[in-house]
């Protein structure tokens, strides 16, 4: 066979080629975490407010409950699915903490258990429409933003439930676990939200679990002819959503000392472009909670530092809207190449 | 790209350096909104006192009024950047407690706007004296029925701050000044138009006599208005509003409604800067400043001052 | 000769409205190659699906080393040691080769939760180094030819401890250096004691790899023999029930006419280097060459999909500018893609609509709206000109079969009155029977004074269809042949021609 020769060629150049390809994608992470140090510095430089401890803090602060949910639904995107829930499914967990603690007068822990168990029973119902009935995750999970919704409403009887009686449930978020640097005291809620992303991403990437979510991202058929049940991992991760949304639930109640029903609608698609800007497809198959993590504090800080640059609301709008179609357009580039 | 990022950092500087170049007052405004006309208003009233007394301001709000948590975010921005003064509408009063307490330690005053905050910490509350003004709309109301005979009220709830004022200021006023005037009725419809209206009617058909009738929020005042379209009573009840939106608007402009009560946004804003700058320079001021209203007829409706605070 | 692994008897299987399988037999040795060949519809998906349990038999029964069996699902089958390569390659393009071929089943540890990715790298690893594969196993698979792709699959299959495989149109995307590499890959197999069920289209490709064929034909079994004992025209009339000769010369009626197009020193990236060729009225022109000769690359250079780098293009004498496709076709170009259901059609949507298509404006009145009747005239006159077999105009085109769909495509460009049509591998993935139906198509089209360019990698097909030969290699072509004297060999050598080799020459 003439041909042989340059098939050998072909093989070694391409395992020559992959630790470089592995070098590209390693720099891609780079470049996102980069555009972030980039902000940061920018708006540095701008305001000598931006870089304080404090408003360090409160960026962090106002990170963690949009980081949170959106490392659940970067689960559900990667398998190619969509939640458009997680914004209410948090309010209804919160509702749910907060009727259990405040009405009911049980002890917090109940109260957190309430809510992840909340979550993870409407997750676990979404997964079950997309999964089993085989109905479009868009519209499954619009019926659930809109199920939670009034189940809060309901429920908190359209008014906030306050933790009146209940003080220690504020510490959740608010209190701290090392208090030891002086203005400096990161807040338990970001911790929280950086434990909870490392946990994800060791499932993401080491464990059973994870590899499914890929694999049914990637190519559902294929997962399932390999003799995967890939309607109960759909279910699973779903699920999995629910209770990331129910920690969102705790966090943003005890943050503001109550369940506010009302709240809730549109933190979803905050979520999403977190996620999607951190470089999960929206095809499914690919994403990490790295990125999505970055994704997360790129919106907040961008928001933050306009707003410390006393950029008027509307423009502040403007520009955020700006920088989600730049991100995701950098991504798309990256990806043609 | 390198270089255009340069260019655009340094233009952004250029913009800090000369803001900061004047040492001006730095007073930032958290509303409760700001897409609302509403909201516009009071932002209007704001940036006209910032300009009066040459102080430097920023007005913001969540998207929606359930925000609380972003509206809370905005607080903590705003305190970040070292301000002079805050201008502050709770949206939960509770829930931003701990940052309006980092405020009081830091020295940095805050005034409370619109509905206000539920804290001793705020140093006054520049809002609508909603009993002052109900009050105006009785004299309004004994004015047009000739100082004597029945008249019914119509208030949204019982509960809310709102709700008691407008219904104490009406009623105790009623009492007062014109004995010759009967409350028949007094009623509430959750500001709900629709039983609202079933509440009205009901109440027109067992005082055939009823000369005038005070419908005390948008809701409540639209169900007034359709009870006596309904019960073919206009022109024999006088129907007195409060608020506007636009089916109230039109009701005064064809005369269906006598009149109404509307709040002053601008001078919400405006009143919100003016004592943020009096605290800072160590002015004495009561706990609560009246920020005004307007009486609106037929006659006064397309009325520049007027047309600004209307909302549709 | 040893015990067969797969006896199959007596097998049926019916789907609503249609009998699939019926009464039967099959069976496969260890250490062969067995093909199964018929036409499509004839029920060899059917009865893959049935040993590979996807599907289910009526009646009929199948043993396994002389056992009678259920395959109640894949995983059963893959148990059994029955692995199957589907046509559509099952992969995952976001895992990497080794996380493919375990998916399901990857080494874990603490508890079967955690996942080993050392031992997981390092089993495929083994698995690969058995087939002699050069290949890091930590590859995503997104980033590998179809051929290594594969490769994976067959890996896949392996690590299952398969006894049989079964490759369903293993060559039909392959070039033939990549087909050869896979035929090395099954003869390996075979001599370890694999049995291999083999589908293809490709005729001569059967002679060259089976040890057995069977027939099917209409779901019904028409015969097996072994591969010494028969030739390529026998098994054509066991599958179609007539003899059709494959190899018969297309006969030009009349000399070709005037030059309708000429193309000189086109050039684009890579594949498209200095391209000069011309059609004439009524002529069918062959392009033959290897996958990746660019071939396709020239086609849509020329019909103003991609920028062309420099070169000009003639239609009946006068220089024209193409920048985009609408210009192509405004000059009667038409171009019918290898992928029809990509770039060609809108399955999804009637065959009057996709008749109709690309020349929307020709049926809207002065304010845009659609004319109907008109639309139905015009479609209704191609469905009989070129006998699309449709049960109604408003049949959705995924219905039809794939020389059907072929004829939609042609459809649409006659009806802009195409002079020149480009047709880039037109019979992949048909029928034999439906072949035939293309190969007088496009002798009709020509003989109606249509100047015809047919792309395809199958040498009988250019062979047999074309008035001219032009051969590419590379990029650049390498010559041009007489279609009446032009033999495989002469084309192949051309095809092989690359540059370097010219030089030194």
């Amino acid at each position: 066979m003439a041909n042989k020769p340059d098939d050998a060629a072909a093989a070694t150049s391409l395992s020559r080629k992959t630790p470089e390809t592995r070098g590209i994608s390693a720099r891609q992470k780079l470049l996102a975490f980069s555009s972030l140090v980039l902000l940061i510095v920018v708006f540095s430089i701008l305001s000598p407010n931006f870089f304080q401890p404090y408003n360090l803090i409160a960026i962090m602060l106002a990170t963690a409950v949009n980081g949170v949910l959106a490392i659940g639904v970067t689960f559900v995107i990667i398998t190619g699915g969509i939640d458009l829930s997680v914004g209410t499914m948090m309010t209804f967990t919160a509702v749910m903490a907060a009727q259990t603690v405040a009405v009911w007068n049980l002890p917090v822990f109940v109260g957190v258990l309430m809510a992840l168990v909340a979550g993870t029973i409407c997750g676990l119902a979404s997964g079950i429409m997309v999964a089993k009935l085989k109905i479009p995750p868009f519209i499954a999970t619009l019926g659930m933003s809109m199920l939670t919704k009034g189940l809060s409403l309901i429920i908190a009887r359209s008014k906030p439930i306050y933790f009146t009686n209940a003080p220690s449930f504020s510490k959740i978020s608010m209190g701290t676990m090392f208090p030891f640097i002086k203005d400096f005291q990161i807040p338990n809620a970001v911790i929280i939200l950086f434990v909870l992303a490392i946990l994800a991403s060791f499932a993401l990437n080491k464990t059973i679990f994870g590899r499914y979510t890929f694999a049914i991202g990637s190519n559902e058929e294929a997962a399932r002819l390999s003799g995967i049940n890939t309607d109960r991992w759909k279910i699973a991760v779903y699920a999995v959503n629910g209770l990331i949304c129910g920690i969102a639930g705790i966090l943003i109640a005890s943050r503001l000392n109550s369940a506010q029903p009302a709240l809730g609608q549109g933190y979803e698609l905050d979520a999403i472009a977190a996620a999607v800007i951190g470089g999960t497809s929206l095809s499914g198959g690919e994403g990490t909670i790295l990125g999505t993590i970055i994704g997360a504090f790129i919106m907040s800080t961008l928001t933050n530092g306009l707003r410390i640059l006393s950029v008027p609301q509307e423009w502040q709008i403007v520009t955020t809207g700006i920088i989600i179609i730049f991100a995701v357009y950098m991504d798309i580039l990256r990806k043609k190449r | 790209m390198k270089k255009r990022t340069v260019v655009l950092a340094l233009a952004f500087m250029l913009i800090a350096a000369s803001s900061l170049a004047a040492q001006q007052y730095y007073i930032p405004l958290i509303s409760k909104g700001f897409q609302h006309q509403f909201w516009q208003a009071v932002k209007q009233g704001a940036m006209q006192a910032a300009k009066d007394f040459n102080v430097n301001i920023t007005f913001e709000g969540p998207e929606t009024e359930a925000m609380v948590d972003k509206q809370i975010d905005m607080l903590a921005a705003a305190l970040a950047k070292k301000p002079n003064a805050i201008g502050f509408a709770a949206l939960d009063s509770k829930a931003a407690i701990p940052y309006l307490q980092q405020a009081k330690t830091a020295g940095i005053p805050v005034i409370a706007f619109d509905s206000g905050v539920d804290s001793d910490i705020p140093l006054t509350t520049c809002a609508t004296d909603n009993v002052a003004a109900a009050a105006y709309a009785a004299d309004k109301m004994a004015e047009l029925i000739g100082g004597a005979g029945e008249v019914a009220v119509i208030v949204h709830d019982q509960t809310s701050r709102t709700g008691i004022d407008r219904r104490d200021g009406f009623v105790n006023r009623i009492k007062s000044k014109y004995p010759k005037i009967t409350i028949v009725s007094l009623q509430y419809g959750g500001g709900d138009q629709l039983k609202s209206t079933d509440l009205a009617k009901a109440i027109i058909q067992s005082h055939p006599n009823l000369k005038g009738f005070f419908g005390a929020n948008e809701g409540s005042a639209i169900g007034v208005l359709n009870g006596v379209k309904e019960m073919g009573k206009v022109g024999k009840i006088v129907v007195v509003g409060y608020d506007s939106g636009a089916q109230q608007i039109a009701a005064v402009r064809s005369g269906e409604m006598a009149g109404a009560i509307t709040q002053n946004p601008v001078g919400i804003g405006y009143k919100t800067v003016e004592y943020a700058i009096k605290a800072l320079k160590g002015e004495k001021f009561p706990k609560f400043i009246d920020t005004g209203f307007y009486w609106y007829d037929k006659t006064n409706i397309d009325d520049p001052k007027i047309s600004a605070v209307l909302y549709q | 000769m040893a015990e067969p692994i797969i006896v199959v008897r007596n097998l049926s299987k019916a789907f609503p409205g249609v009998q699939a399988l019926q009464n039967v037999q099959f069976d496969l040795c260890p250490g062969e190659v067995h093909t199964l060949v018929g036409e499509n519809g004839a029920g060899k998906s059917t009865l893959m699906k049935i040993l590979s349990g996807v599907y289910q038999r009526d009646s009929g029964e199948i043993l396994i080393d002389g056992k009678p069996v259920e395959i109640h699902n894949p995983r059963a089958a893959q148990k059994l040691g029955i692995s199957i390569i589907h046509q559509e390659l099952n992969l995952m393009n976001h895992l990497t080769a080794a996380q493919n071929i375990y998916i399901g089943r990857e080494p874990r540890y603490a508890g079967g939760f955690l996942l080993d990715e050392r031992t997981l790298n390092a089993k495929a690893k083994e698995l690969f180094d058995m087939l002699h594969m050069d290949f890091d196993p930590r590859t995503k698979v997104g980033e590998l030819t179809i051929a290594k792709q594969q490769m994976v699959e067959i890996v896949k299959a392996l690590s299952f401890n398969a006894r049989v495989l079964i490759m369903d149109e293993p060559t039909s995307p392959l070039n033939e250096a990549e087909v050869e590499e896979l035929f090395d890959i099954i003869r390996h197999l075979r001599s370890q004691g694999v049995g291999i069920i083999y589908i293809s289209h490709r005729m001569d490709e059967l002679f060259r790899i089976s040890d057995r064929i069977t027939v099917l034909r209409d779901g019904q079994y028409m015969g097996t023999s072994r591969v010494s004992e028969t030739n390529l025209d026998q098994i054509i009339s066991l599958m179609v029930g007539r003899k059709i000769d494959e190899t018969a010369r297309r006969i030009p009626k009349g000399k070709p006419g005037e030059v309708v197009l000429d193309v000189r020193n086109l050039n684009r990236g890579r594949l498209v280097k200095n391209v000069g060729f011309t059609v004439r009225k009524g002529e069918i022109l062959g392009f033959a060459g290897l996958m990746g000769a660019g071939r396709t690359e020239v086609a849509r250079a020329v019909f103003g999909a991609d920028p062309i780098d420099s070169g000009e293009v003639y239609i009946k004498g006068k220089k024209i500018t193409i920048r985009h496709p609408r210009d192509a076709a405004k000059h009667g170009i038409g171009y019918l893609s290898e992928d029809r259901k990509r770039y060609g059609l809108a399955v999804g949507m009637p065959v009057l609509d996709n008749i109709c298509m690309t020349d929307l404006p020709a049926f809207m009145n002065a304010f845009g709206v659609l004319k109907p009747k008109k639309m139905q005239k015009t479609s209704a006159e191609q469905v009989k000109a070129l006998s699309i077999k449709t049960p109604s105009l408003l049949q959705k085109v995924k219905f039809l079969s794939g020389g059907n769909q072929q004829k939609v495509v042609v459809a649409k460009w006659l009806v802009k009155n195409c002079d020149v049509l480009f047709f880039d591998e037109p019979t992949r993935g048909i029928d034999v029977g439906a072949k035939q139906e293309i190969y007088q198509l496009l002798n009709e089209l020509a003989s109606l004074g249509k100047a015809v360019v047919m792309i395809s990698s199958e040498l009988p097909e250019i062979l047999r269809m074309s008035d001219r030969v032009v051969v590419m290699c590379e990029g650049r072509i390498t010559g041009e042949l007489d279609g009446a004297t032009a033999t495989e060999e002469a084309v192949m050598k051309l095809a092989t021609q690359r540059e370097t080799m010219v030089k030194t020459a």
